[in-house]
């Protein structure tokens, strides 16, 4: 193993590996100027909140979610707080159990956020369940949508952390 | 979160008939990025980004460090060929691996690699990641990602 030791600010000594970093860590379209499309959130509902909508409702992520969990036991759990418009209960590929997360979709904000209240730190299965909005709005530093026309352009990807 | 170096960015693709057919996943500072391309009977190129929670993030680097794939290495895995090549960038802790293979299209090339234990780490993290990205972009934008 040829691992090089590079210091990075602040946090001390950084361990690089991987043959990535003779590659140079471009992919071919590395250099391609594009854009990438993003939600407008443009919604009024919610407003005061850090959230942001999808297309169809609002989703709300659950985790620490106990492995033998069926899709039953979290739709029974989180139907108490609206109707479920859509549940992912995914499976960890390699032990068949669940993964730990849930994704829960409401259609409305007030769902959402009553489920994220009143579910997060209750238990399903023994297991202390943490539930937030799994989507939020971006930081009001970040680079405007450009899907509007107008902007400047954007590379595709940014530069990896080691060459900042 | 502006201060957390957390990185993780993952790629599949290849150049051939079709062009540049490619699959790219990229999280950085809050922000979550997909592009597809695929150019076979002249599908179009997607490119989705979106924001994610600090729960959200906080899942993410679970799966991650429950991998335990920064404890991999990439040197005895299937070199990037002509049928295509995976990349595997995260940056998390203290760790930085930026890890290059083939293409692997089953377990079989796991097992027949010369570093099956390192490769699996490899290739159940990739699938357990595609499937949580894919949740997310179904849900947020009710488009298949594939």
């Amino acid at each position: 193993m040829d691992d090089d030791m590079n210091i990075d600010e602040g946090s001390g000594v950084v361990r690089r590996k991987g043959r990535g970093f003779k590659a140079g860590l471009t992919t071919e379209n590395s250099t391609d100027e594009v854009q990438y499309e993003r939600l407008e959130s443009t919604h009024k509902e919610g407003e005061s909140t850090k959230a942001a909508r999808s297309v169809e409702g609002w989703i709300v992520l659950v985790t620490n979610v106990h492995e033998e969990a069926t899709e039953e036991d979290v739709q029974d759990k989180f139907a108490d707080y609206g109707q479920i418009k859509n549940l992912h209960l995914n499976l960890d590929r390699r032990t068949g159990y669940v993964k730990g997360y849930a994704l829960v979709e409401y259609e409305t904000h007030a769902e959402a956020q009553r489920a994220i209240d009143e579910a997060s730190g209750t238990q399903l299965l023994d297991q202390t369940l943490q539930c937030d909005f799994a989507f939020v709005r971006p930081p009001p530093s970040a680079p405007k949508n450009q899907n509007r026309g107008g902007g400047g352009r954007q590379r595709r990807r940014s530069a990896s952390p080691g060459a900042r | 979160m502006a201060q957390d170096p957390f990185y993780l960015r993952y790629y599949v693709g290849h150049s051939g008939k079709h062009g540049h057919e490619f699959l790219e996943f990229e999280y950085s500072q809050g922000r979550l990025r997909y592009a597809n391309n695929s150019n076979y009977r002249k599908e179009s190129l997607i490119r989705k980004e979106m924001y994610i929670s600090n729960l959200m993030v906080k899942e993410l680097k679970r799966i991650v460090e429950a991998s335990d794939i920064t404890k991999e290495d990439d040197t005895n895995w299937p070199k990037r060929n002509i049928v295509g090549r995976q990349e595997l960038e995260i940056r998390i802790g203290n760790d930085h691996i930026a890890f290059e293979t083939a293409k692997i299209g089953s377990l079989v090339d796991v097992n027949e690699s010369e570093d099956p234990d390192g490769l699996r780490v490899f290739y159940y993290l990739v699938q357990d990641l595609k499937c949580l990205i894919f949740s997310l972009i179904s849900l947020h934008f009710k488009i298949k990602p594939i």
